[in-house]
């Protein structure tokens, strides 16, 4: 079975919509920006991917991610020609941090916060009436795990519709600890590059509505298929991802989408710029496509988005999905002098580049060894 | 092809004065501070996991034996075709209150980098599969008050597409001081405090071509689930699906099947505690402990989701042993 994408919605540091998003990306327009919600004398990072909205400088407020959800769906649901009235359509929200912000500011500073509220059915139902709602708490895989189980749905024909959603924002908590195990604070994001020194959060929401291709697009369009996905764990270390299991989940994908190797035109790199990270996702690729020439075209936005952990795999395929549709490829930002392991990789650097692509693979990997990987495809 | 029928192959409880599933058909509350069930395990890998990672290892380890797939050492199965979900809505909430508390006080550098991984909400599912050698697909999830009985579902769901033969699903919250203030709303005095559930249940999911295959019993069948507005509209979808009698509720509030007596309904917070995140798999492992001594029958389990966004039910049915 293939699935359509048939609306996206996109909120990220970078654009408040889709196309902003995605023309920030081929700009080569970053979010990143110092600290605007925490008190900085707390850290030595200084910097982040936020979204701009809070009330003022150095002060938080609860519940942005659900705002940020909310916004991301309702424009999926426009994009697709559907009503804001979801009733039992499945919502699969993947998050890394849920509303755990929330509850920051609830426990330190007495904020006030409705337990109800730490997963995301209740603003879904609030503001949509859903009741088929499942907050997936997959780590920073999170919303390509549901683009995964959206599409066993719709094969299972357990529902005609599968909204897939991600959504995170920066917490404290995640942001000191990462501040604590980097020996040196990141200034930016730079994947793959000899001088990167970490990872720093983003923040931002998605959303991507699903039909059967054999059903048709409904009132909403053929902005792309996908052809498979697949999900694995590494089962190895809490935080260091494994790079034959990146291989394993990276052939299995293949499996599924009926795709070889030398099919992949365009390959979405997790590439989170940390040293554990790069250095995996490289292994796994040129084990994965070793003997093809060319190589992909390969690209990683986390260098202008930050890493928006739960958000990030979906933020990705959107990414796909206008990229292969546009022929324009963001590049990598920060990308000075590559690590040795991706010698020989057609990475897109410095400026956008354009070319004709049809398969592209989105590459999604968490905490705990979560990995997935899908195959999605331009339709003509 | 037909999607496969999913069975119960394991059951294993964490629950403090509770032995074994069985247990939890007493109408009484459970024994009190009588062990602690997370010191059913030990060794140093222990060492820095999360109560709730800890509850849930001891309640995993237990199901996974029950339905014979823990060799010596290792399973007996492959590792990718078992995969995990967990459910829990307060796992890692002490984690993230104690890391703020100690960056207030000490600013980052107090912290210990090995709390990292417990900052991200998957953090008990990854050490089941990290303990376990469980290398399947692997979803947390953190769904409110129907959050067991949804990751049930996901389970079985896991299996009729095909992606693993078995799914090992665990439902856990751990009772401490940063979930007692998020639960009352931040106006926690311990006088008044509610009770809270501190434990683990845990189920195997199996297709029952792989329990035939291996010659082991199915100890009970999964029926229908539905996930609706409230609870009449969750038990009215399970039941159109299939309407035969139920003989056993495990459950509490308005909308129940209908004809329920005293003694045909269980609610299982009222002997343990506000359950949460658990609550939905605790009820799957009572109703399978109630099958098993029956040999017939259908078990419905709900989570009334008063006040919440939903609310879910689920069938279970006697398993025909083999």
């Amino acid at each position: 079975m293939t699935a359509l994408v048939v609306g996206m919605g996109t909120v990220a540091s970078i654009g408040g919509n889709t196309v902003e998003f995605f023309d920030s990306l081929c700009a080569g327009y970053s979010g990143l920006a110092e600290l605007r919600g925490f008190d900085r004398s707390r850290y030595r990072a200084q910097h982040a991917y936020e979204i701009d909205d809070r009330p003022g400088p150095g002060c938080d407020e609860t519940l942005r991610a659900s705002r940020w959800l909310e916004r991301a769906v309702a424009a999926a649901l426009a994009d697709a020609g559907l009503d804001d009235d979801l009733g039992d359509i499945p919502v699969l929200i993947g998050t890394t941090l849920r509303e755990l912000r929330s509850v920051e500011l609830s426990w330190r500073d007495g904020v006030p916060f409705d337990v109800r509220d730490l997963h995301f059915g209740t603003v879904l139902r609030k503001r949509f009436g859903a009741t088929n709602t499942h907050t997936v708490a997959n780590a920073c895989s999170a919303s390509l795990y549901t683009l995964g189980l959206g599409t066993d749905l719709l094969e299972l024909g357990a529902a005609e519709t599968v909204v897939v959603a991600g959504v995170d924002t920066i917490t404290e908590s995640t942001y000191g600890l990462l501040d604590r195990c980097y020996p040196e604070a990141p200034e930016r994001v730079r994947p793959f590059d000899r001088d990167r020194r970490g990872m720093l959060q983003g923040e931002g929401a998605v959303a991507v509505v699903l039909r059967r291709e054999a059903d048709g697009p409904g009132a909403g369009h053929r902005h792309a298929r996908v052809r498979g996905v697949a999900m694995n764990c590494d089962a190895y270390h809490p935080s260091a991802p494994d790079a034959k299991s990146i291989a394993l989940v990276t052939r299995e994908a293949h499996r599924r989408a009926g795709v070889e190797p030398a099919d992949v035109d365009l390959l979405m790199l997790h590439g989170t710029g940390t040293a554990l990270n790069d250095e995996a996702e490289a292994q796994a690729v040129r084990e994965v496509f070793s003997g093809v020439a060319p190589t992909p075209y390969m690209t990683a936005i986390k260098s202008m988005t930050g890493h928006t952990a739960g958000a990030s795999g979906l933020h990705s395929l959107v990414v796909a999905v206008e990229t292969l549709r546009s022929g324009v490829i963001p590049p990598i930002l920060g990308l000075d002098n590559p690590i040795d392991e991706v010698d020989g990789f057609r990475l897109v650097r410095e400026h956008a580049e354009l070319a004709t692509l049809r398969v592209a693979q989105v590459d999604s990997f968490g905490f705990g060894g979560l990995n997935a990987v899908a195959i999605v495809e331009k339709v003509s | 092809m037909a999607p496969a029928d999913v069975v119960v192959s394991g059951v294993g409880v964490a629950v403090s004065g509770i032995a074994g599933p069985d247990d939890l058909l007493r109408r009484a509350p459970a024994g009190g501070d009588s062990d602690d069930p997370a010191r059913r395990l030990t060794g140093k890998g222990l060492r820095y996991k999360d109560r709730a990672t800890r509850l849930a290892l001891c309640a995993g380890r237990d199901a996974l034996a029950d339905a014979g797939l823990l060799g010596d050492p290792g399973l007996t199965v492959p590792g990718e075709t078992v995969g995990v979900v967990v459910s829990s809505n307060y796992g890692n909430v002490d984690t993230i209150c104690d890391t703020v508390s100690t960056i207030a006080a000490e600013t980052y550098v107090g912290l210990s980098p090995m709390a990292l991984p417990a900052t991200a909400s998957n953090v008990i599912a990854s050490w089941l599969a990290i303990w376990f050698r469980l290398r399947g697909a692997n979803l947390t999830m953190c769904n409110g008050s129907t959050s067991g009985l949804d990751a049930v579902n996901w389970g079985r769901l896991l299996v009729r597409a095909g992606r693993v033969d078995r799914v090992l699903v665990v439902g856990v919250e751990p009772a401490n001081d940063p979930v007692r203030h998020l639960v009352s709303g931040g106006r926690s005095n311990r006088e008044d405090d509610p009770r809270l559930f501190d434990g683990a249940a845990a189920l195997v999911l199996e297709s029952a071509a792989a329990v035939r295959d291996r010659g082991v019993e199915a100890l009970a069948e999964l029926g229908p689930y539905a996930r609706k507005a409230d609870q009449p509209a969750a038990v009215a979808a399970v039941r159109r699906t299939d309407p035969r009698p139920v003989d056993m509720w495990f459950g509490a509030g308005v909308g129940g099947p209908a004809g329920m007596t005293e003694r045909s309904s269980h609610d299982l917070t009222a002997d343990h505690g506000h359950c949460s995140g658990a609550l939905g798999v605790l009820q799957c492992v009572a109703g399978t402990a109630w099958l098993n001594g029956h040999d017939r029958g259908a078990v419905l389990a709900s989570a009334d989701g008063d006040g919440s966004d939903a609310a879910a039910a689920l069938l279970l049915t006697a398993g025909g042993g083999r």
